[in-house]
């Protein structure tokens, strides 16, 4: 089945062509990720996805709903695509299981007891049972992102979308998100992630898509993309990233 | 010693006046801020010129003549009838307002997007996202310059004095009238303004401090 669907996606800030014509559709339980230079528009791309951006032109189709419509209630939406940030943007005046209850309390309108017995649950999940009632502020950046990611995940989304989630991380946090992200794909979660990590790209992904300059150059399963790149983009891209 | 002995009763009576007045004030001045902070956020362009228009119109403006135009131009109207306690309070929280309204603004835009994004991307509301996310952190940022035109409000209380209303003020102009001893009682009159003033204070760091722990 197909999730995401996204055609002739063209995104502007002003004179400024970010994104300048991108299709492609995600598949149920599908990882996908992304790849490219800084600047390239990939995480705008990822944006477009739960409207974050306005999309200039093109349309988003998530689970057949076109997200681009006026007639679609884009809170509904979102409530089903999760997102995850670079600089995680956890509430800095909640504590962790208060930011994690937030969204299924006011969005979905889960009691209270129930909110929390699932958010222990998911601070279960991603090892941080005892910071349930620390402040972000006490946090190290893993831990933060873990966190922002069980956030999410209380939503019961049936997408994540992952925008650069290590790239704040000191190197040594990055294993720890990861390897949280690692289990979510393999608990059959479709995800869109933009990132840097390519060994993670070749473990995890199922398809691996470099964008440059607002296209998708070339896209391909990891193995293929990352050793027998076809474009010469995508190999100047590779040799740079790659040592 | 004996004179502001006799005097403080009255003083007191006046002090009474005075808070009320800055209490009320101040409850309305908060909310009329916020509603013209929200306007000037909003994405439609006459809402945003309404809420500057008021805003540049009172702080373009002395608040003695704010006074005078709501409580003697105003009055002149036929439809309108508002006594001295009223136009009295009304000054100030329309004072207020204007000012709390430009501190809410910047407070609110103060806030990283991400927050608001992060609120969103849950599937929380434009509103939600302003209630349970923005505002509160927004507030916490803003409460010393919160306090700071609180004070600034409580002291333009005693303007209302011009137009007969018996405030602190007032009182000591009406006790040095019986006294003559205008050195004494201006310096008890100073005196419980800045005691107020200095517990507001205190309460304000009070507070500060309560939401720094958390």
């Amino acid at each position: 089945m197909t999730m995401i669907q996204v055609r002739n996606l063209m995104k502007s800030f002003g004179e400024n062509h970010v994104l300048k014509d991108i299709s492609i559709d995600i598949a149920e339980k599908e990882v996908v990720c992304i790849i490219g230079a800084s600047g390239s528009g990939k995480s705008t791309f990822l944006r477009c996805l739960n409207r974050l951006e306005d999309i200039t032109s093109g349309h988003v189709l998530i689970e057949n709903v076109d997200i681009t419509s006026k007639k679609t209630n884009i809170n509904k939406v979102r409530q089903e695509v999760g997102m995850v940030f670079q600089h995680f943007n956890l509430f800095p005046h909640k504590s962790v299981i208060e930011n994690i209850i937030l969204g299924p309390m006011k969005a979905r309108g889960v009691p209270k007891i129930e909110a929390e017995q699932q958010a222990r649950e998911l601070l279960g999940k991603v090892g941080l049972s005892e910071k349930e009632k620390a402040y972000p502020a006490s946090l190290s950046g893993g831990q933060k992102q873990r966190v922002a990611i069980a956030r999410s995940l209380a939503m019961n989304p049936k997408i994540m979308l992952f925008d650069e989630p290590t790239s704040a991380l000191d190197p040594e946090m990055v294993g720890e998100v990861l390897q949280v992200m690692k289990q979510l794909a393999k608990e059959g979660m479709t995800m869109v992630v933009v990132t840097h990590e390519m060994g993670f790209a070749k473990e995890v992904a199922d398809r691996v898509i470099y964008i440059d300059e607002g296209l998708i150059v070339e896209e391909n399963e990891p193995l293929q993309l990352f050793n027998n790149p076809q474009n010469e983009r995508t190999k100047a891209f590779l040799s740079k990233v790659l040592v | 010693m004996e004179v502001i002995m006799k005097s403080l009763p009255y003083l007191f009576d006046g002090l009474q006046v005075t808070l009320k007045v800055f209490v009320i004030a101040i409850i309305i001045g908060f909310f009329l801020g916020l509603i013209v902070a929200l306007l000037r956020l909003s994405p439609f362009f006459i809402l945003r010129w309404i809420a500057k228009f008021f805003v540049d119109a009172i702080r373009g403006t002395p608040i003695l003549v704010q006074l005078f135009f709501i409580y003697f131009g105003l009055n002149t109207l036929e439809f309108i009838s508002l006594d001295r306690m009223t136009a009295g309070i009304l000054t100030i929280a329309i004072n207020a307002g204007a000012y709390y309204a430009e501190i809410m603004r910047a407070g609110i835009q103060s806030i990283d997007r991400g927050q608001d994004e992060a609120a969103r991307s849950l599937g929380l509301t434009n509103v939600q996202s302003m209630k349970f996310v923005i505002l509160p952190q927004a507030f916490r940022r803003m409460l010393p310059t919160f306090t700071n035109q609180a004070i600034i409000s409580l002291k333009d209380t005693s303007l209302l004095s011009v137009i007969g209303i018996a405030d602190l003020t007032q009182r000591g102009q009406v006790q040095i009238a019986a006294t003559f001893k205008a050195f004494e009682i201006w310096i008890v009159v100073g005196v419980l303004y800045f005691i107020i003033i200095y517990l507001l204070s205190l309460l304000s760091s009070f507070l500060e401090r309560r939401f720094k722990l958390s």
